[in-house]
């Protein structure tokens, strides 16, 4: 697996997925793509789509060593991720094209990770 | 496996799904004829083959197919791979959707050879033993069905059905791929949102509701460990690593998560939240991890607390026209800015704001425009928030500035200036959405920035910039609220208590009527009711305005203010009901009368306070208008409000009265005093509210000028040493003490010290104040601070003791040796029956008049401040007498000429004839005798003789109550009358004889002398005298005291008194 640790200089690199909220650095993102949802966001290369789909404004930072087992990852819907650090809010909206690509063809539904969907609840 | 987790579902949901979604393309797929059971087989065995002969290549392929063009089959080839029930549909399913979907050159290949390979599937049988019993046998089952060389009559049908369906499937592919892209896409859409449409899609139902996920006993714990604040996100990346590090050890780590939610807003911060089954775990895993404290006060949080950890708000969204605070650049930090777009993410921003330019006004020459800007931020201020101009610009900045002054679009300095306001894309994370709380001043530079200058203020938007601060809310107990937005919406109610955000209001109208209900505050408003008397609380520029409520919109009330007539609109929120009227007297933290600064060299006093400007007058007496923003600063009075003097040099304070000198000649209490500048408020004047303003110098104070000094002057009488050192004097009439004049005689004395640490040793006087006379030992090299006394003055030579007052009156030696010589004639003469008396009283005498020796001119003072309380005037009389008499060189030379012996002899004789007057029979004899004796003196004695008879006025009224009649006498008396009377007698007696020995007065001296004594002795007895004649010396040393018991020897009595006197007396 590679290095979740980002040290503190490269802090304002981080960038978090709007979509599973796992926070890495700019550059790991445009490297190898998110993690989770590199499927249908495609973030890997692209520095558009990275913007359009991280958000440098979050807050929370959690780190999930076991994603399977702990409640603060079913909590936050990231069960079934991979381990690493994600957020427990992002800011920010993922554009409505992208979201449409996600239903349509990835039939997951777009749950913003900003707050919204709580309120919902 | 991932994607499945992003539908956010369960196992369960995605198999589900899959039971779903496989059904559709069976009956999307013409190449399937209709029956499942029937192609069964033939599918089957396809399947079979295809596992058989390409089972490795397949899945290869087919995870490469899945990452380069068909994500969303993931999950459907996960499913397959993991060998569940449903392999056969979903390998089934996947070739119809990847024949279908097309672009699958490969795959498409592969089932080709499929269709002719179909032999192959007996071969390779023994791979299917590893799937599961159920599909092994039923495959085998089938296997054997269909390739039974004995059903060869079925085979054919059931082998020409296979061949067939793959023929018209690749028949049909070419028909797609014959069709247009659009068509195709067309057709895709169309049988995918059928299947949303007829499975269960992803609505709603397909996400737990976070309800269903609440923690229960069986998830991990949560703890909060303490954590160095500020440092959260270093700690939990720095728990990531570590758990990074020790995954796949023996020692991994056991914790399951760990999160913070820091932030210098948070309420959380300083704290991380672990999650893991025993605190024992987390204690093991974050053990010498920096800036995290796991022993000190790790608490477990409670399950039911355990969302709220994690509860996420949504950050108010931004919309075009709301106003933030910039946070960079530093320049405009926390200014004002209005939102004009907002990007898609919502993580960007364009804005609008008042520009600080200085237009390289303040620039170093020869720096260039990006070095010199750097360099100002960090030093000087900076620069005043205005309107961009493009004059200003092309000043100095005219090669910085492109632009068109038609759309007044400029652009400088990598800015755009749009109406003279800056617009800038700025990130989220450069400005502060929350708590904005735009003033009025604020927004108006927004407002009015408009082309044709009207104000059009959003209320709206600047509603939504109030209303996400928490800090303006200012419901009351006792408001009447209503709820406008959540499950509580149109309860009507009065407010109870107000926690930070929480309302609890009791209900008064509906179903709840009378409950008592818990609302937050962000779904509240005032409720008003058209007429309703109100009072503008805050938030506004009408802050205070008083008004009946005309219109409701919404949570906007329209009000007709008391003031003025003008319909004003506020807020709800910033109104309550009010019984009051009008305004108050004071605007923001100015108040009427206040003084204030309004530049560097003017102050003002307000005088009338509007509603949002006021009315002063400055120093200058000039009015003018002015906002508060436009006031430097409250002069506060300083404490005791300062001091100035009027034109004739006289105090005056605050709160005092002048009056003005010329001009108006107005008069006015002073309410400031500013440099030298007043301001007076006049009750006369109706003008400017009463005050006027005039200069110190032209005003004279009205207050009477004596009471306040004497008021505020300190308490001389405390201080008056004369007063202090005789108490008992009467504060009316008695005479201050004489004073000694010129240098103390007891200076330079040979003293010894009688008491006290030093006492018996000797030394000389070097100073002496008052009642302290400073003496340099002989024995030690040292200078001491001795009461006056305590010394007892010494014969420099002989070391006898003398009376340095006396003997500095009356010269040094002579009348010493006069009095010696004198006593024992005193004595012998009187030795009859007084003698022992007197000598005891003598004793005493001096003991209580000891004090007045040790005064300058001490013998003569103890009767001199008799004779003033008996004749008045005499004192200064005597004061001058004697002091004529005592200079020494006087003294001296009468001593040495002679001529003094008259006057000691008129001295002398002037008590015993007062005594003598007393006495009464005798007082003939004795004015006679005076008379004779000193006739040239007379003039001299005649005063003192009808003193004396005066004094004797009184005497006889006094009679022996003399003592009582005369506070004086007091101390006098208070010796036991026989003590002074003696000693008087005494004194005199000698003091006569002995000055007069020499004189021709010797004779009647002694003659008058005697006759007194048995006189006295005979017919008054004792008291008698004595009163006599302690007054007597008084009196008449009154006049002539000083040479008076100078020349009688008082010195000699005293000195008899002060040491070996008794002795020498009784001898």
């Amino acid at each position: 697996m590679a290095e979740n640790f980002v040290p503190a200089g490269q802090h304002r690199q981080l960038r978090a997925c709007m979509v599973c909220s796992i926070v890495m650095t700019q550059n790991r993102f445009l490297k190898e793509g998110c993690p989770n949802c590199e499927d249908f966001l495609h973030i890997q290369g692209s520095s558009e789509t990275l913007y359009d789909c991280t958000s440098q404004v979050f807050e929370g930072l959690i780190t999930l060593a076991d994603p399977s087992r702990s409640w603060v990852a079913k909590w936050q819907r990231l069960d079934g991720y991979v381990k690493g650090v994600y957020a427990t809010k992002v800011s920010g909206t993922l554009p409505d094209e992208v979201v449409a690509v996600m239903e349509e063809e990835a039939r997951i539904r777009y749950i913003p990770r900003d707050g919204t969907a709580t309120e919902a609840d | 496996m991932s994607t499945s987790n992003l539908l956010n579902r369960n196992l369960d949901d995605s198999d589900e799904e899959d039971d779903n979604f496989n059904p559709q393309p069976a009956d999307l797929s013409d190449a399937e004829g209709g029956d499942d059971d029937e192609d069964a087989g033939a599918q089957i065995q396809n399947e079979a083959s295809k596992g058989r002969v390409n089972h490795d290549d397949d899945s290869e392929d087919e995870d490469g197919d899945n990452g380069r063009a068909r994500p969303a089959q993931n999950d459907d080839e996960d499913d397959e791979e993991g060998g569940d029930d449903d392999d056969e549909e979903d390998e089934e399913e996947d070739e119809d959707e990847e024949e279908i979907s097309g672009p699958k050159r490969k795959r498409v290949k592969r089932s080709n050879r499929n269709v002719f390979l179909d032999v192959e599937a007996e071969v390779d049988e023994d791979e299917d033993e590893d799937e599961n019993e159920d599909d092994e046998n039923e495959i085998r089952d089938n296997f054997i069905a269909d390739t039974h060389p004995d059903d060869e009559a079925d085979l054919p049908a059931g082998g020409e059905m296979d061949d067939r369906r793959h023929r018209e499937l690749d028949r049909q592919r070419e028909l797609e791929a014959s069709m247009d892209a659009e068509q195709q896409a067309e057709a895709l859409r169309l049988r995918y949102s059928n299947k949303r449409g007829s499975g269960k899609g992803l609505g709603d139902s397909d996400i737990v509701p976070r309800r269903l996920l609440l923690p229960s006993i069986n998830d991990p714990s949560i703890w909060a460990v303490r954590c160095k604040e500020g440092k959260e996100k270093e700690a939990i990346f720095s728990i990531m690593k570590r758990i990074e590090e020790k995954m796949g050890t023996k020692d991994e780590l056991a914790i399951t998560s760990a999160f913070e939610r820091g932030g210098t807003q948070s309420t959380m911060k300083g704290y991380i939240y672990v999650e893991a089954q025993r605190a024992s775990d987390i204690l093991t895993a974050l053990d010498g991890l920096m800036n995290i404290y796991p022993r000190t006060k790790m608490e477990m949080i409670e399950i039911k607390e355990m969302p709220d950890l994690l509860r996420v708000t949504k950050t108010a969204a931004l919309e075009p026209g709301a106003y933030v605070r910039l946070k960079r650049p530093p320049k405009y930090s926390g200014d004002l800015a209005q939102i004009i777009d907002v990007t898609d993410t919502g993580l960007e921003l364009r804005v609008r704001y008042v520009p600080r330019l200085d237009y390289g006004m303040h620039e170093d020459v020869g720096a260039g425009p990006d070095g010199g800007k750097r360099k100002r931020v960090t030093a000087g201020p900076r620069p005043p928030q205005r309107l961009f101009s493009e004059v200003d610009a092309k000043k100095r900045h005219a090669k910085y500035l492109q632009g068109n002054p038609q759309s007044k679009t400029w652009s400088y300095l990598g800015d755009d200036y749009i109406n003279g306001f800056c617009e800038k894309d700025v990130k989220l994370q450069a400005i502060d959405t929350k708590d904005v709380n735009p003033t009025l001043e604020e927004v108006t530079r927004f407002a009015s920035g408009q082309d044709d200058g009207t104000e059009n203020l959003d209320l709206n938007a600047l509603a939504a910039s109030l209303k996400s601060s928490t800090v303006n809310t200012s419901y009351q107990p006792g408001d009447i609220i209503e709820v406008y937005d959540g499950e509580q919406k149109g309860v009507l109610g009065k407010a109870i208590s107000i926690r930070s955000d929480i309302v609890t209001m009791a209900v008064l109208e509906g179903p709840l009527r009378g409950k008592t209900i818990e609302v937050p505050v962000k779904g509240l408003r005032k409720r008003f009711r058209e007429g309703d008397h109100v009072k503008v609380i805050g938030g506004s520029r009408y802050r205070d305005e008083v008004g009946m409520v005309v219109k409701i919109v919404e949570d906007r009330v329209t009000l007709l203010s008391d003031h003025g007539n003008a319909e004003i609109t506020v807020f709800s929120k910033d109104l309550r009901e009010a019984s009051d009227s009008g305004g108050s007297g004071s605007l923001g933290k100015y108040e009427l009368w206040d003084l204030v600064q309004l530049d560097a060299a003017t102050v003002a006093c307000i005088v009338k306070v509007d509603r949002e400007s006021m009315v002063v007058l400055d120093q200058n007496n000039q009015t003018r208008t002015v906002m508060p923003s436009q006031i430097s600063n409250k002069i506060e009075k300083q404490r005791g409000g300062g001091i100035a003097t009027d034109r004739s040099g006289n105090e005056i304070k605050l709160e005092e009265n002048v009056k003005e000198y010329g001009g108006e000649g107005r008069t006015g209490k002073i309410i400031h005093i500013h440099r030298t500048y007043l301001y007076l408020k006049s009750s006369s004047q109706s003008k400017n509210a009463g005050i006027f303003v005039t200069r110190t110098n032209a005003v004279n104070s009205m207050a009477a000028k004596g009471v306040t000094a004497v008021n505020a002057g300190p308490d001389l009488t405390s201080m008056n040493p004369a007063m202090k050192r005789n108490p008992g004097a009467a504060p009316g009439g008695d005479m201050p003490p004489p004073k000694s004049f010129g240098r103390d005689r007891s200076i330079g004395q040979t003293v010894t010290i009688r008491k006290g640490p030093y006492k018996g040793l000797l030394g000389i006087v070097k100073e002496t104040s008052d009642n302290n006379a400073r003496v340099e030992l002989h024995t030690k090299n040292k200078t001491v601070n001795v009461p006056k006394d305590a010394l007892a003055f010494k014969d420099k030579l002989t070391g006898a003791t003398i009376d340095v007052n006396s003997r500095g009156g009356r010269g040094g030696f002579t009348p010493r040796g006069g009095g010696r010589g004198a006593t024992p004639h005193v004595g012998s003469g009187w030795e009859g029956g007084r003698t022992p008396a007197a000598g005891g009283d003598v004793g005493r005498t001096p003991a209580w008049g000891r004090g007045t020796p040790a005064m300058a001119n001490g013998g003569g003072r103890t009767p001199a401040w008799k004779a003033p309380d008996n004749n008045g005037g005499r004192t200064p009389a005597w004061a001058d007498g004697s002091r004529t008499a005592n200079p020494y060189d006087g003294s001296r030379t009468s001593y040495g000429g002679g001529n003094r012996t008259p006057a000691w002899s008129s001295g002398a004789k002037t008590p015993y004839g007062q005594s003598g007057f007393d006495a009464g029979s005798k007082t003939p004899g004795y004015s006679g005798g005076g008379g004779d004796s000193w006739g040239s003196k007379t003039p001299a004695y005649n005063q003192p003789t009808p003193a004396a008879e005066s004094w004797e006025a009184n005497q006889p009224s006094g009679g022996q109550g003399w003592g009582g009649s005369n506070p004086y006498d007091a101390p006098t008396p208070g010796n036991p009358m026989s003590a002074p009377t003696p000693a008087a007698l005494n004194a005199p007696t000698p003091g006569a004889y002995s000055a007069p020995t020499p004189a021709p007065y010797n004779a009647p001296t002694p003659g008058a002398a005697p006759t007194p004594a048995p006189g006295w002795g005979g017919a008054w007895g004792a008291p008698t005298p004595q009163a006599m004649d302690a007054p007597t010396p008084g009196g008449q040393q009154g006049y002539y005291g000083a040479p008076t018991p100078g020349a009688y020897g008082v010195p000699e009595t005293p000195a008899a008194n002060w040491q070996d006197d008794g002795p020498r007396y009784v001898d």
